[in-house]
């Protein structure tokens, strides 16, 4: 009894969930799962692009109240490059990729065969990054939609260089107007022997969530 | 040893035989550390120590410190009270409450927090003291988030405005809008916040 009583207490201030019920489990799997199939092929577009190994960590899904999830990041003022893309036919599926700036540069120094950080010229930069948000969305959500069969298209990205708060900040304000939880699909990238990450956020609507699931169920024979 | 080496110094000295200059080789690097001076900042005080507020919360001190938060499209509400030097921040994220007398967090929302936050002072300070209030925050990121998304940072900001009025706060300093992420400070002790945006120099409000 007493078991019980901490996970709650724990989920409330701001851990992952530990309590799903049978049918949300089943659902959160399929959904890891598809974020996986997504996560890989962004990986290796991305390695592909550098010309260098890529590593993800294993995706995963938090949900948590909104206004615990800066703390659960606790990157409060990292210098970030966030870029902002939705999904074409779904208004309310949000998709963000935060880039370390360091990081941003150096991959958008390779990217554009640039010989250093310094040389870069600051308009390239930032369509080097949106280049690769491209890239890095476009092959995820493909990956998805090959293996579902639904047209997931995202549109032309925007990006802001601010601390990492900041820019968060936007949307889950956007995600607290909706419901007190949010729920984010997460995965994070890095490149081989780097500390700096790159997290890929997506916060699905629950129409999106539901149709996802309900196809891969039919698929599956579930 | 040591003691040895120096007397043998004061008895040449004594006797006068002039000391043979030593000329031990000096690198380019330590001439550089003899000649560069020291800066000291007039303006460095003792660093107060730094309470972070998260999101959708607030605190209160009575103590003198630094409360700090940064914020995007939220707004930061400081309240001061310069009689008794002590003050509340709040970091609110949306304008409005449905139900403002059972919100279960007043401080996300702005009509919520003026009051609790000018309540959770006046614990500290007295019923009828008089508070200023100071507020930072309300930016614009994104030009365009979609279309069923609004300007949340302008409605904060004007939310925040008209709960001051209401409650009888009155403002003494602001820095809101644009495009940009905002870094406060707000010193507890004497009522100064330190607003940093992420391109821009820090404003003192």
């Amino acid at each position: 009894m007493n078991k019980q009583i901490n996970i709650d207490a724990t989920s409330e201030q701001g851990n992952v969930k530990a309590s799903f019920s049978e049918q949300s489990q089943v659902d959160s799997g399929i959904l890891l799962e598809l974020g996986s199939i997504g996560a890989g092929h962004a990986a290796t577009s991305l390695s592909d692009v550098i010309q260098q190994p890529v590593t993800i960590d294993l995706p995963k899904i938090l949900n948590l109240q909104v206004h615990l999830i800066p703390s659960f990041y606790n990157l409060h003022e990292v210098p970030t490059i966030g870029v902002f893309l939705q999904l074409m036919e779904d208004n309310g599926c949000d998709i963000l990729l935060m880039l370390e700036l360091s990081e941003a540069r150096k991959i958008a120094a390779m990217m554009t065969m640039a010989s250093s950080i310094e040389e870069l010229d600051p308009s390239m930069e930032t369509s080097a990054i949106h280049e690769l948000a491209n890239i890095l969305i476009g092959s995820f959500l493909t990956a998805i939609s090959d293996f579902v069969g639904m047209t997931l298209l995202p549109t032309t990205p925007q990006s802001a260089l601010d601390t990492f708060d900041a820019i968060l900040d936007t949307f889950l304000v956007k995600q607290s107007m909706l419901s007190e939880s949010a729920l984010i699909f997460e995965t994070r990238f890095k490149r081989l022997g780097e500390d700096a990450k790159c997290i890929l956020m997506i916060f699905p609507s629950s129409e999106l969530r539901n149709q996802l699931i309900q196809k891969s169920k039919t698929l599956l024979n579930l | 040893m040591l003691a040895h080496s120096a007397n043998l110094v004061t008895e040449k000295a004594l006797i006068g035989i002039p000391r043979k200059k030593e000329t031990a080789p000096v690198l380019a690097s330590q001439k550089q550390i003899e000649t560069s001076c020291v800066i000291i900042d007039a303006n460095t005080s003792p660093k107060l120590e730094e309470v972070r507020v998260e999101m959708a919360n607030m605190k209160v001190e009575s103590r003198p410190v630094e409360l700090l938060t940064s914020v995007g499209s939220c707004v930061a509400i400081c309240l001061h009270d310069a009689m008794n030097k002590c003050g509340g921040l709040a970091h609110i994220m949306l304008p409005t409450s449905n139900n403002p007398l059972l919100e279960p967090l007043p401080s996300k929302f702005a009509n919520t927090a003026v009051p609790a936050l000018a309540k959770a002072v006046r614990e500290i300070s007295g019923n009828d003291i008089r508070l200023s209030a100071k507020i930072a925050g309300g930016a614009n990121m994104f030009a365009n988030l979609g279309p069923n998304s609004l300007d949340i940072g302008g409605k904060n900001v004007q939310a925040v405005k008209a709960a001051l009025a209401l409650h009888k706060i009155r403002l003494e300093g602001e820095d809101v809008g644009g495009v940009s992420g905002r870094r406060i400070t707000f010193n507890t002790h004497s009522g100064i916040a330190v607003v940093k945006s992420f391109r821009g120099a820090s404003r003192i409000l």
